[in-house]
């Protein structure tokens, strides 16, 4: 851990994926941190704790008993006015999954890193997305990083896009558990001035709040068959899913503010590479799109005209971007790095198949499993998939799903 | 046209304890109070003790402004009523103003009853009822030297003891064969007498009076024995009658007073009666009767408060009961219930304890193993245990021999118990 | 009208007839030993050997005698409730005694006078001379008073069931707390009842919430942090009941007492899932009836203990921790002004016992009968806890009646046989012996009776 006085933090630091999110939190200023230590995140709630022991970050640090009180002592901060932030992974997502659930329907803006890890069982303490492709239908904002800095740069952009009116929603920042928690790379710290100006002051309670200046009953039973009961809870869902959909766009408008004030550009929803020209595509998320990026470089050499469609909103579903992008391309590989048992694929597959359903042409796909449990998916890999993708295209078709590290 | 919610004619025993019954439930509804004497409000009951000076008229008053003021009573003296209109709700009273009602309540009281003594007219003469009758026969007292008190009831005898306790001369005439009848039998009457003869009172009993004349400044009387007194005062004290003048002709059923029910209801609707204007139902007989007895005003008072203002915890008037609680000349006489055993059936059972040389008595009467009534001078009983051992009815076989040789205590005791 | 007034009370089996109170009421008002002048009267009782009964002036709210009385010297004085006597305007009529059907206002012959009682200026002798305690000054309506001008914090007509006394227990308390509260009532018989409300209407004047069963201490100590964190003192109150405080909400709620989260839990203890039909929990009693620890052929209730769970607070790190019945109010109140102050500093926890009418099958009118028999069959004791002081008990444990007598109050123990009574006989002894012996251990009382 670097020991950077606080007067003259360094401007880029060399750290890890769970250090750079201890950054972005510091720089951020939430009220209050909640924490609970669970592989591979623990690194991410030391730092944390360590900066708030140095005074770096002027938070309340909850140390509670399990996850499922992290999550809640954050719901009642926030009622109460807090900006708040979280960090947990596998078992320790689970365990807070109750209260999880809940934070946004109570429209929460709480900002949480996954640090994603394998499920259970058979036990497991590596790095994989099962655990927060969990968390697909709990009405939760999901971003996938690519990278070190991409987690620092999110977790900032997370708090803005979370208390923003039109979205007024929990956002989960995952980082890949092994590649980037533990990840270590260059990064640049944004300047404290600019990041206060770019979130502004808190606002995270003003629809909802514990507070005896406002006294409000929060959460009543709603819903039933009593009067204004069913019309009562469908205005709740249809304010929650137009709360995601409203985020699309601000997610899209954080993005180029991002990038105007702090120079660097991500692509909010979809990012595309080298698709411009592409027959075909391969479809990663998070930390996996690194090596699949080098082996499309590598294909094009290679005199393939192969592109790489990266998947960082996964919720909201960033529906009109997919389908947009899809249509460039006349056949895909989707490889996932967790597994949806009940279509026998990686779920990010089973999502783009619904997309592929509004296209005016069918294109082939093909799904990929790969990463599971800390396990690598190397340029090998993507050579694979790239080959296997494209020979769609000439009708040999491959069936679905495709365990990348079976033989391993 | 004034406008009130409860309007309350009167303003003695019956007129609070209804005014207390309306403000438990109702602490704001307009109520207006309205009496035709000129004072804060008082008690008949005290003036004998306002006639000999030992209490004097701004210090007995029952309410005073501020409690007005508080209970937010409109309070009008001077002014009785005057007439009633049942079709309009509205009364006017004797200073013309007009009020229409929601609810009124009759508690106009009594008033002396004259009796028809030749002569009487034309003699000056004192009667005792309100306070200025009390001031005017104090006044009256600085230059009197004798006195006669015409009735030997409550009244006349309390004011010839204070008569003859600040030196006056007194005679008492009374035309039945005992004083204070109704509620003490022939034997205690007599311990009475007795004590009235030893303290100077001259008593004239089973005498009538024939004639009255002015005489001097005075007056003279004239009995049926032949007899002559002359005094310095004449006090007529026999007895009251309700005062119902303002009803005449009216739909209100009157007999001797307003006959009213259970609730103390008039049979006219948004009407209510009590006190001593009213005739309720006897709690012996069933009859409907009058009768000045101060603690009956104030049940039918609050009974009929409730009433009017729809108290659910109402319970019907149980029926009068006499009751009378006498001191004189440093004794101690009480009555409760029937105390003549005459007008009961045979089979009542009957106490009694008289020591004359102790100036004790004792009576209890029990029937069906109830008590009937009980009546004591300078005994020991708790008069509103006994009233309640009477109205409830309660089973005394159990306890009898206790309650006979000790009604205090076992009077206690079965309170204790029984109603605790 | 509409306030109330201490009261001399008399319990009745506590009284040996000696007689000090009226030698002692005679020497403070007459001068006198003689207890002729006493102006409260006991009687030995013709209905039972070694019983006394009492006569004494009850201050009546409304009282008959001052009706009756023609001279204005009886009054009611609303301040303070006595019924005071005027000895100047009194004429000596005596019809006060007519209206009195307590004798509570006598002639004394002696004196020339009536007399009655005028509570000493509320300090009265006779209480204070009661060797046996049957004469208490009961304060509680001068507590009653200072809770009914407080402000109810709950809208009217919450579906409390019938006879059920946690609706006063919410009520008070909050009233006393007031409003800058924050208050958790998680899923269970409070929030059903509607405290938090219903489809977009609220049950209460206050922030209030559905925590879920699982998280009320940690939500409220997440809340507290941050009005700490901005200098706000706002007091955080759970209404719990015990499913979510000993089974469910037990780890959140253990947590948060272990960190020393500033908050009043109060855990409304109906000892089961009543709300959800009367299911079985950790602080079920042995052998009772529930709808998962059915009467059967093989089975015949629960078959475990209740967990003690104001004892495992006492473990926790707590300012403080106390056990209450709603049969004794008084209590209950000086013990939440404790807790309300220990909030401040860290954990307060209140353990209510709580009867359910329709879960244990008890006439909803003897719900508070079935809070005292509790008590004074020590199945539930009342007793405080803080760390400095140590454990108090406060009501005695000594003599106390069989537990049948309480037992017997409910149908859920209807079917108990010997051999399962004896069970909660042995158990009552063994938490009351444990109890003891915790309080010779910690506080000053027991370290009296030790040394003696």
């Amino acid at each position: 851990m670097p020991d950077a006085a606080l007067t003259n933090e360094p401007k880029s630091i060399v750290c890890d994926g769970n250090e750079a999110a201890a950054w972005a939190v510091s720089l951020a200023k939430p009220d209050m941190v909640a924490v609970y230590p669970i592989t591979p995140q623990s690194s991410l709630v030391e730092y944390v704790s360590q900066f708030i022991a140095d005074g770096k970050i002027d938070a309340d640090l909850m140390d509670v008993e399990g996850e499922h009180s992290v999550m809640s002592v954050l719901h009642g901060a926030c009622l109460a006015g807090a900006r708040t932030y979280t960090a947990t992974c596998g078992p320790g997502l689970y365990y807070m999954f109750e209260p999880y659930v809940r934070t946004p329907g109570m429209r929460l803006p709480i900002v949480m890193s996954v640090v994603t890890r394998d499920g259970l069982t058979p036990q497991s303490v590596w790095g994989g997305q099962q655990d927060a492709m969990m968390l697909r239908e709990t009405g939760w904002i999901q971003i996938y990083c690519e990278s070190v800095q991409e987690v620092l740069d999110s977790l900032i952009m997370a708090f803005r896009i979370a208390e923003h009116r039109d979205v007024m929603l929990p956002v989960n920042i995952c980082h890949d558990g092994n590649y980037l928690s533990y990840g270590v790379t260059k990064v640049f710290l944004p300047e404290q001035e600019m990041v206060d100006d770019f979130l502004g002051d808190k606002d995270t309670n003003w629809h909802v709040a514990l507070d005896p200046d406002r006294p409000m009953s929060v959460d009543p039973l709603t819903g039933g068959e009593g009067p204004g009961g069913p019309s009562t809870f469908v205005r709740y869902r249809q304010g929650h899913c137009a709360g995601m959909q409203n985020a699309l766009r601000v997610i899209t408008e954080t993005h180029e503010e991002w990038e105007r004030k702090f120079g660097r550009c991500y692509a909010p929803l979809i990012e595309e590479y080298r698709l411009d020209d592409a027959d075909y595509a391969i479809v990663t998320i998070g930390s996996m799109s690194g090596a699949g990026k080098d082996a499309v470089d590598v294909a094009r050499e290679q005199g393939q005209k192969v592109g790489l469609i990266r998947v960082k909103t996964f919720r909201p579903f960033p529906m009109e971007a997919l389908r947009n992008t899809l249509t460039k391309v006349k056949a895909i590989g989707v490889v996932d790095r967790s597994v949806s048992f009940a279509w026998n694929c990686g779920p990010v597959f089973q999502e783009i198949q619904a997309a592929l359903y509004q296209l005016k042409e069918r294109i082939p796909a093909i799904s990929f499993i790969g990463g599971l449990a800390g396990s690598d998916i190397t340029g090998e890999h993507f050579a694979r998939v790239i080959e296997a993708t494209g020979n769609q295209l000439a009708g040999d078709m491959t069936e679905s799903p495709v365990w990348l590290n079976e033989n391993e | 046209m004034e406008q009130t919610k409860y309007l309350i004619a009167g303003c003695s025993h019956a007129a609070l304890s209804a005014l207390n019954s309306i403000r438990m439930l109702d602490q704001d509804g307009s109520l207006t109070l309205v009496t035709k004497d000129d004072h804060l409000p008082y008690s008949p009951t005290v003036l004998p003790y306002i006639v000999s000076g030992q209490s004097k008229p701004e210090k007995v008053k029952l309410r005073d402004d501020e409690f007005f003021a508080q209970n937010k009573v409109n309070f009008i003296s001077g002014a009785g009523l005057s007439t009633l209109d049942v079709d309009n709700n509205s009364v006017t009273l004797q200073n013309g103003q007009e009020w229409q009602y929601e609810k009124l309540l009759l508690a106009t009281g009594a008033a002396p009853a004259i009796p028809p003594i030749p002569g009487l007219t034309d003699t000056p003469y004192h009667v005792l009822r309100t306070m200025d009758d009390a001031v005017n026969l104090h006044a009256a007292l600085e230059s009197a030297k004798s006195a006669v008190v015409l009735g030997g009831g409550l009244i006349g005898m309390h004011a010839a003891e204070n008569l003859i306790k600040v030196g006056v001369q007194v005679t008492i005439v009374e035309m039945r064969p005992q004083v204070l009848p109704g509620y003490f039998d022939a034997e205690a009457a007599k311990i009475i007498e007795q004590t009235f003869i030893e303290n100077g009172v001259a008593m004239r009993i089973g005498n009538t009076v024939v004639g009255a004349a002015p005489d001097g400044e005075g007056a003279k009387v004239s009995l049926d024995s032949g007899d002559e007194i002359t005094a310095d005062l004449l006090l007529v004290c026999t007895g009251v009658a309700p005062v119902i003048s303002y009803l005449e002709d009216g739909p209100v059923e009157t007999d001797q007073g307003i006959l009213v029910n259970d609730c103390m209801a008039t049979n006219i609707a948004n009407i209510w009666a009590a006190g001593d204007v009213a005739q309720a139902v006897n709690f012996y007989s069933g009859e409907k009767s009058v009768g000045g007895i101060l603690p009956a005003a104030v049940e039918q008072g609050r009974i009929a408060g409730m009433s009017m203002i729809n108290d659910p915890a109402i319970n019907p008037y149980p029926g009068g009961v006499p009751l009378n609680t006498y001191g004189f000349f440093g004794n101690q006489a009480i009555s409760v219930g029937v105390s003549d055993e005459n007008a009961l059936p045979k089979d009542t059972e009957v106490l009694l304890n008289v020591n004359e040389e102790e100036m004790t008595y004792q009576k209890i009467l029990i029937g069906e193993g109830c008590l009937l009534g009980i009546s004591g001078i300078n005994t020991d009983f708790d008069p509103g245990i006994m009233w309640q051992l009477v109205l409830q009815r309660v089973d005394l076989e159990p306890v009898k021999e206790e309650f006979l040789s000790n009604p205090t205590d076992t009077g206690r005791d079965l309170m204790s118990r029984t109603w605790r | 009208m509409g306030h109330s007034h201490n009261t001399i009370a008399f319990h009745q089996d506590k009284c040996d007839g000696c007689g000090e109170c009226m030698t002692v009421c005679a020497g403070a008002k007459s001068g006198t030993a003689d207890t002729l002048h006493s102006r409260l009267k006991i009687v030995p009782s013709i209905a039972a050997n070694d019983s006394f009964e009492l006569a004494l002036c009850r201050q009546c709210g409304d009282p008959k005698c001052v009706l009756n009385c023609p001279s204005g010297s009886l009054t009611k004085n609303h301040k303070t409730g006595v019924v005071p006597w005027d000895a100047e305007k009194c004429v000596d009529c005596l019809l006060c005694t007519v209206g009195c059907a307590y004798g509570g206002i006598t002639y004394n012959a002696a004196a020339g006078h009536v007399m009655k009682c005028d509570m000493c200026d509320g300090d009265p002798a006779c209480v204070k001379s009661c060797p046996t305690g049957a004469l208490e000054y009961n304060r509680s309506a001068e507590i009653y008073n200072n809770y009914g001008e407080l402000e109810d914090l709950f809208v009217p007509g919450l579906a409390a069931c019938q006879g059920c006394n946690s609706e006063l227990l919410i009520r008070h308390t909050m009233r006393k707390i007031g409003s800058n509260a924050v208050v958790a009532t998680p899923p269970g018989c409070i929030a059903g009842m509607g405290t938090v409300g219903f489809n977009g209407k609220t049950g209460s004047k206050i922030p209030v919430f559905h925590p879920l069963l699982t998280n009320t201490a940690s939500m409220l100590a997440g809340a507290k942090r941050y009005y700490n964190r901005i200098g706000r003192d706002v007091t955080m109150v759970a209404l719990a009941g015990d499913g979510g405080t000993v089974d469910a909400g037990f780890q959140s709620l253990s947590g948060a007492a272990e960190r020393g989260e500033q908050m009043l839990y109060i855990c409304v203890d109906n000892e089961g899932y009543m709300n959800t039909g009367m299911q079985r929990s950790g602080s079920t009693s042995f052998g009772s009836w529930t709808s998962t620890t059915p009467v059967g052929e093989t089975l015949h209730g629960k078959t475990q203990d209740a967990k003690n769970m104001p004892v495992i607070m006492m473990m926790h790190n707590c300012e403080y921790v106390a056990t209450a019945s709603l049969a004794f109010m008084d209590d209950y109140y000086e013990k939440l002004d404790k807790a309300l102050a220990a909030a401040k500093r860290g954990m307060a926890y209140l353990h209510v016992y709580s009867p359910c009418p329709t879960g244990w099958r008890i006439p909803s009118e003897s719900t508070n009968e079935v809070c005292r028999k509790a008590v004074e069959t020590n199945f539930v004791t009342l007793w405080e806890f803080a760390p400095d002081e140590g454990l108090r008990f406060t009501h005695s444990t000594d003599d106390p009646l069989p537990v049948e007598e309480y037992l017997n109050l409910s149908g859920k123990y209807r079917h108990l046989d010997d051999a399962q009574l004896t069970h909660i006989e042995n158990s009552v002894e063994r938490k009351v012996a444990f109890l003891n012996g915790f309080m010779l251990a910690t506080s000053d009382d027991g370290a009296e009776s030790l040394a003696q």
